[in-house]
Order: C-alpha cells, then structure tokens, then sequence
C-alpha cells in the first residue's frame, strides 16, 4: 500500500532532476501523477519511466507562465484522473550570475515570471479542484536562498523569499478547507543544472564549505522523499513550514 | 540634549569590550549608569572613564548568576539613582570549546547559569523598579550564534538561543507596563574575548572577516550605536526584535 | 517492511501523550524501542501496548536530568538491543504560569534543568552510541514558543528557544559522523497535559484565536508522524531544520 494512494498530482519541472525524482517517487507510492514541463522531450521521458515502472502518468508540455496553458493543463489533469490533491511547484528560472546593477529588466522579471508569477498561476487553477476534493497540499520548491543570499543572485534570491511567503498566504487563507502549504528549501543538489555555473561536483562542495559540514551534496530523491511526506496526509498538522532540506546549510 | 536623558541604566558585564562600549555610550548620551560586573578593576575603569567624560556613573561588583547579589545590586542602584528604566543584560561565560558529547556536565551548567539564569535574575529584579518608573527597556545581547549554528559551542548556542525567546517573552508580558524587551545579535566584534580561543586578532580576522559580507570585524561601537537606539524612546514600537547587528554574517 | 526496519530508538517522555504516539508508531514501523520517562505506570503503559502489537519495546524508568541514571538507560538500551540510532528526546515540564518578576527562581531552574539540560544529557549520551553506529538522527521536541513568545512562560519559552539552537549545534558538529538533528515546533497538540491546564478543548480553541485556523487541536499522532519521517533515511539530507508542525499558526 503507497503512501500517496488515491491521490492525484500535478508536478511542475518535472522533466528536471529534483521534480522528476518527485514525480517518480510520488507514483511509486500510488499517486497518479500528471508531469508538466515546458521541455517536451524531457517531461515524456519521466512520464513513460513511470509508466514503464507500473504507475500512472501523463505529460503535458506547459509554460507554467502562461495562464491559458496552466488552466488547460489543470483541466486535462483532472479529467485523465478525476481530481487533483496534490500540487508540486518547481518549475524555475536559470538567472545568470550578475549583481543588480547590471541585470537587465527583462532578466528580472522573466525570474519573477517563471519563480513566482508562475507558481501564482498554477495554485490559482489548482485550489478550485481542491476545494471540490475536500482537501489538498501544496508543496512549493524555495531554496536556501529563500533564507540567505547568494552572490550576484538578486532575482533568484527575492523570489525564492518570495516563495515561502506565498505559501504562508495560501496556508492561512486555505487552512479552514484543509488545504495545506508548506515550502521547501533545498541546498545544493547534484543536479545537471548546477554544472552550468560550476565546473564539477566537487568545485560545488568547496564553494559551499563550511555550509555543508557533511561535505556531500544532497540527492534530487532526498527532496522527493520529504515531498511525499509533505503530500502524504502524514504532515496533516503542518502548514505554511518552511521544510529545509539543505545537509545543516542554513543551520551554520 | 543626549538621546537619553533621564534615564537610568544598568550595564551588566560592563567591564568587558562590548558592554564596556555600551555603558560609555550611554553616560555620554545623558543616562546615568550604573556598571556591573564580577571584574573590579575593568568595571571600575569603565565607570571611571564615563565620569572622567563628563558623565554620570557608578560601578558595581556583581556575579549575576547569584540571587542575592543581583537583588542587592539592582535595588542599591535604583535607590541610589533615584529610579531605574534601562537594562543591558550583557553577561555571558567564555567556555572552551566542546562538542555535545565531551562537555562536561559542570561546563555546561556554568554556562546556563551566567548567561541564562544570570539574566533571569536580573531582569526578574530590575521589572518592579521599572514599574515603578512607569517603563522600560531591556537590552539583551544575545548573538548570531542564536540563530545559526558554530562548531563546539553548544552551550553557548543553547543559551543564546534561549536569550531570543526570553526577551520574546517579557516583551509580551509586560507591554502594558510600558516596558520594551529588545535582543541585539552581534556578528565577530573586535573584543579580548575573541582572543580566547584564537591566539591574534589577525588569525581572529583571517578567519572571520571573509564570513562579514561588509568586510571587516565590528566593533564594539557599532553594538553601543544599536543599543542606544534600542534604549531611547525613538525606539517606542519595538519589542520583542531580533536585531541582527553582523555585517551580513547571517544574510549569507 | 517497515519504515524503520533494524532500527534502535531511545524515547524520552514516552509515557506521555507525544512521546507515546511516537514510541508506538517507531515500534509499529520496525524500530525497537527503548521507553523511557520518570513516571513508572505510563511508561510501562506505553512498552506493554507496543509488545501488544507485536513490536519490540522496553520500559526503562529514568530521570533525563540525571546524568548517571540516563547513561545507564542508554547502556541498558544498547545492551538490550544492540546498538542504538533514533534519540527523541521529549522530556519537558511546563511551569505553572507566571510572569517573570513573579517567577520563583527555583521554578526557573526547574524548568530549563528538564527542557534544556535534560536534552543536552541525553545527547551526549547517546551520541558515542550513534558514531559507534555510523549514524543516527537525534530528535529534539522544541515548540511554536522556540520560535514565538508565549504569555506568562518565561522558562519555557527560554528552554525551547535553547533547544532549537542545541539541535542546530549537534546538526554542525556532528555532521562528520552522519548524525542528523532537528527539531520539531508543534503548535497546541491535544493531549491530557494541555487539557488538565484548562477548562475545555473548546476554553484552548477560543483562547489561541485568529491564529488556530482549522479550529482544532494538533493529534499527538500528527507529531508522530513527523518524528517517523526525521528518523527514517528518508530525511536523510534534513538537518539543523526546524520542522514546525502546527497549521500555519505561526505563519499568521
């Protein structure tokens, strides 16, 4: 018996490391898992690896920023499974590194409009189909730099703060329909992503030192394994959280 | 016109680098001062120093972590002066360095006893005199390690993290005394203390000045300018902050 | 298969209502596990009903405060069992409300004697346990009043606030030999202590207000869950966190 059993889920960025471990993971115990992402080729695989493993997927290709795509892919969800409860928010902007004089406008706000304005828009068209199911959970992706600044970071900074925020807001206004919204807040994992700024794993570790005192880096199932518990009915008292999941990160 | 005029303030620790700035700071702006510590000579050569400016002080010796003394000491001071409205609670134990697991009992206890208990006492006997003065305000130095974490000082933490709440708590009880509780949470500041367990203050900067995004150890002058503010009435709608003064320690 | 199949797990306050939710659920999911608290018959109470259900449990009557008495009980753990990797360290006492310049000062001691010193106990005890293992994960219960202030609680408030930061501390320094520790925050969680305090459940909804947004109380079971999640490898990258299990009460 799973322990996401009887639920449906809408998983952003799930053709990336951390939510497509999530959205592995969340089938894997039971869930039906609807995988979103704006790359085609990539959402497609994480769907028919689930697929191929026994559970329940689709993929849909989705600009999570734009409002129409979101509503339809919501719509889509909730008529391939029947219902949606659960909603897995990832979906994210690669900024450069620039400090903010020199980041262009466009540049800020494309991060806001991926990070923030996006995650906006798809807990809009999701907490109706909450509403309708009784209950529901939100488990929306922050970051350590949600808490502590990273070097000429200005854009993906404020709007991981932005993001734990946002889910204190919807856990208040949404606490007396039972639907929950906690934020997690990852330290470095060892995705391909981080090899855009950084020449190997190791050059990350050392430039995190001494936040990482067990000197690895995090695994994209460690983040699925807390997700699954966020959407499991497990963490039925716990709201508006933010879930660091960081090695001791932020603690240092 | 010092910003604190009319004021009467007790300095705990105030023969030590932080508190000693504090106290100085305070005669200069008008508050009599009433310095305290378990050091003869230093407090006494703060207290010395803030009349030889021109201001008004007395020095006290006082272990804090002793009911009776601390009783004597608060009600002496505020006879004395004629009232007593501010308290900087400021003692703290330097104890070397330990993990959980090797810190003896008796280590950690001492601990608890001067930088937890001690400001307890203090606080517990200096409220009635503030009563009586129709208000006041606590000044409690707590520090970044009460907010994040540092190698081999648990007890140090346990107690500074203790210190944020402590203040959390007389703010709420006694708001409608018309007395404020306020926490400073210093980063590295250039004090002897420092000097305990790192043999020079260029070994001390080494090490500590690349964690101060503002490039540069504080001083202690820039705890004093944070505890003025706190002790003034321009201060009147704080109670119960945390206020971080760390040169960005913990923002990063 | 249980979740914490091969597991060794040392409970304190397992005759009380968290705890002993806990204790049971640890014995449930596959862990053995050693009970403990100060009160014979509760104690007892709990390891019978593990037994009962088929799980691996034992009682052990100890006070967390002395420091022979809780290393025997870790002795007597490890002998038992084996070893010993899951701490959840509960123990706490609640002073009767007072406001601090009321408080006696042995009321004082009392308090952070149990709430903070007796966890500091525990760890230290059950650490060496924990590297001879190659890792473990210690479980510190702190409370919303480690975050925020609480009327007329001073101690308590103190204490908790302390325990969030030893967590933090153990996380830092202990990292090296894969030991995790966090603690978890529950808001006001239904259990016979909190109900011999007051009137009714409903004189507890009514006092805690606004904030209590779903209008109950947290289940000890609720708590549970969450000790489960942090003890299992399935938090395997969390520590240092602070995990706060209370419906958004704190978010508002």
């Amino acid at each position: 018996m799973g322990r996401l059993e009887e639920k449906v889920a809408f998983v952003t960025a799930a053709g990336g490391a951390i939510a497509g471990a999530t959205a592995r993971l969340f089938a894997a115990e039971g869930a039906a898992v609807a995988c979103v992402d704006i790359v085609e080729e990539n959402v497609k695989k994480t769907a028919s690896d689930i697929e191929a493993a026994g559970g329940k997927a689709i993929a849909i290709v989705c600009d999570v920023n734009d409002e129409e795509a979101v509503k339809a892919a919501i719509d889509q969800t909730v008529s391939a499974f029947g219902k949606l409860n659960v909603v897995f928010n990832a979906a994210a902007f690669t900024d450069p590194l620039l400090p903010l004089h020199e980041l262009d406008v466009d540049l800020w706000r494309k991060t806001f409009d991926v990070n923030i304005t996006g995650m906006f828009i798809v807990t809009k068209y999701a907490i109706p189909h909450m509403l309708n199911a009784g209950s529901g959970s939100f488990i929306n992706i922050s970051s350590i730099y949600g808490a502590r600044a990273a070097k000429k970071r200005p854009a993906y900074c404020s709007s991981k703060g932005a993001v734990r925020m946002l889910s204190k807001s919807v856990a208040v206004d949404y606490a007396e329909h039972n639907i929950r919204a906690n934020s997690i807040l990852p330290g470095p994992i060892e995705t391909p992503r981080l090899l855009v700024a950084n020449k190997n794993m190791d050059d990350v570790i050392n430039r995190h030192r001494p936040h990482l005192p067990a000197a690895r880096l995090g695994q994209p199932e460690e983040i699925a394994k807390t997700a699954v518990f966020l959407a499991s009915d497990e963490s039925s008292f716990m709201s508006g959280n933010d879930c660091f999941v960081d090695g001791a990160y932020n603690a240092i | 016109m010092g910003m604190l005029d009319g004021k009467a303030a007790l300095v705990t620790a105030a023969g030590g680098g932080i508190a000693g700035a504090i106290a100085r700071r305070f005669g200069a702006e008008g508050a009599a001062v009433c310095c305290v510590d378990v050091n003869e000579e230093t407090v006494n050569q703060t207290a010395a120093d803030i009349n030889d400016a021109g201001g008004k002080a007395i020095a006290r010796i006082c272990n804090v972590a002793d009911e009776t003394t601390v009783k004597n000491c608060v009600d002496e001071t505020a006879s004395e002066v004629g009232f007593l409205n501010v308290v900087v609670n400021a003692a703290a134990a330097s104890e070397p360095l330990h993990t959980v697991a090797n810190m003896p009992l008796e280590i950690w206890q001492e601990v608890m006893d001067v930088n937890l208990t001690g400001m307890f006492l203090v606080s517990k006997h200096a409220i009635p005199h503030m009563q009586a003065a129709d208000g006041g305000q606590f000044i409690n130095i707590s520090s970044t390690f009460g907010h994040i974490a540092w190698p081999q000082r648990p007890a140090y933490m346990a107690t500074k993290g203790a210190v944020r709440q402590l203040t959390k708590s007389i703010a709420l009880d006694f708001a409608d005394d018309n007395i404020r509780a306020n926490s400073i949470l210093p980063g590295a500041i250039e004090t002897n203390r420092l000097l305990s367990r790192t043999p020079t203050m260029e070994q001390v900067r080494e090490k500590m000045v690349p964690l101060h995004p503002i490039g540069r150890l504080g001083q202690p002058e820039d705890i004093a300018n944070a505890a003025a503010f706190l002790a003034s009435d321009q201060s009147s709608f704080m109670t119960g902050s945390d206020v971080f003064v760390d040169g960005g320690f913990t923002a990063v | 298969m249980g979740r914490l199949e091969g597991k060794v797990a040392f409970v304190t306050a397992s005759g009380g209502a968290i705890a002993g939710a806990t204790a049971r659920l640890f014995g449930a999911e596959g862990a053995a596990v050693c009970c403990v608290d100060i009160v014979e018959e509760n104690v007892n109470q709990t390891a019978a009903d593990i037994n009962a259900a088929g799980c691996k449990a034992f009682a052990l009557t100890c006070d967390v405060t002395n420091d022979d008495a809780v290393k025997a009980a870790v002795d007597k753990t490890v002998t038992e069992y084996g070893k010993l990797d899951v701490c959840f360290n509960a123990a706490a006492y609640s002073e009767k409300r007072h406001r601090l310049a009321d408080m006696p000062v042995d009321m004082w001691k009392s308090v952070i004697d149990v709430n903070l010193t007796g966890m500091f106990i525990v760890a230290r005890h059950v650490i060496p346990q924990m590297q001879a293992a190659g890792g473990g994960s210690i479980i510190n219960v702190s409370s919303i009043y480690g975050v925020v202030g609480a009327k007329e609680r001073p101690a308590y408030c103190a204490a908790k606030g302390g325990v969030r930061m030893l967590s933090k501390s153990i996380a830092v320094d202990y990292a090296v030999d894969n030991i995790r520790a966090n603690s978890i925050m529950p808001g006001p969680i239904e259990t016979p202590r909190l109900l011999a305090r007051n009137p009714s459940i409903e004189a507890i909804i009514e006092r805690h207000g606004p904030r209590l947004h779903q209008k109950r109380l947290g289940k000890p079971e609720e708590i549970a869950q969450t000790a489960l999640f942090l003890a299992s490898d399935d938090a395997s990258f969390t520590s240092g966190a602070d995990m706060v299990v209370d419906a958004a009460y704190t978010a508002f």
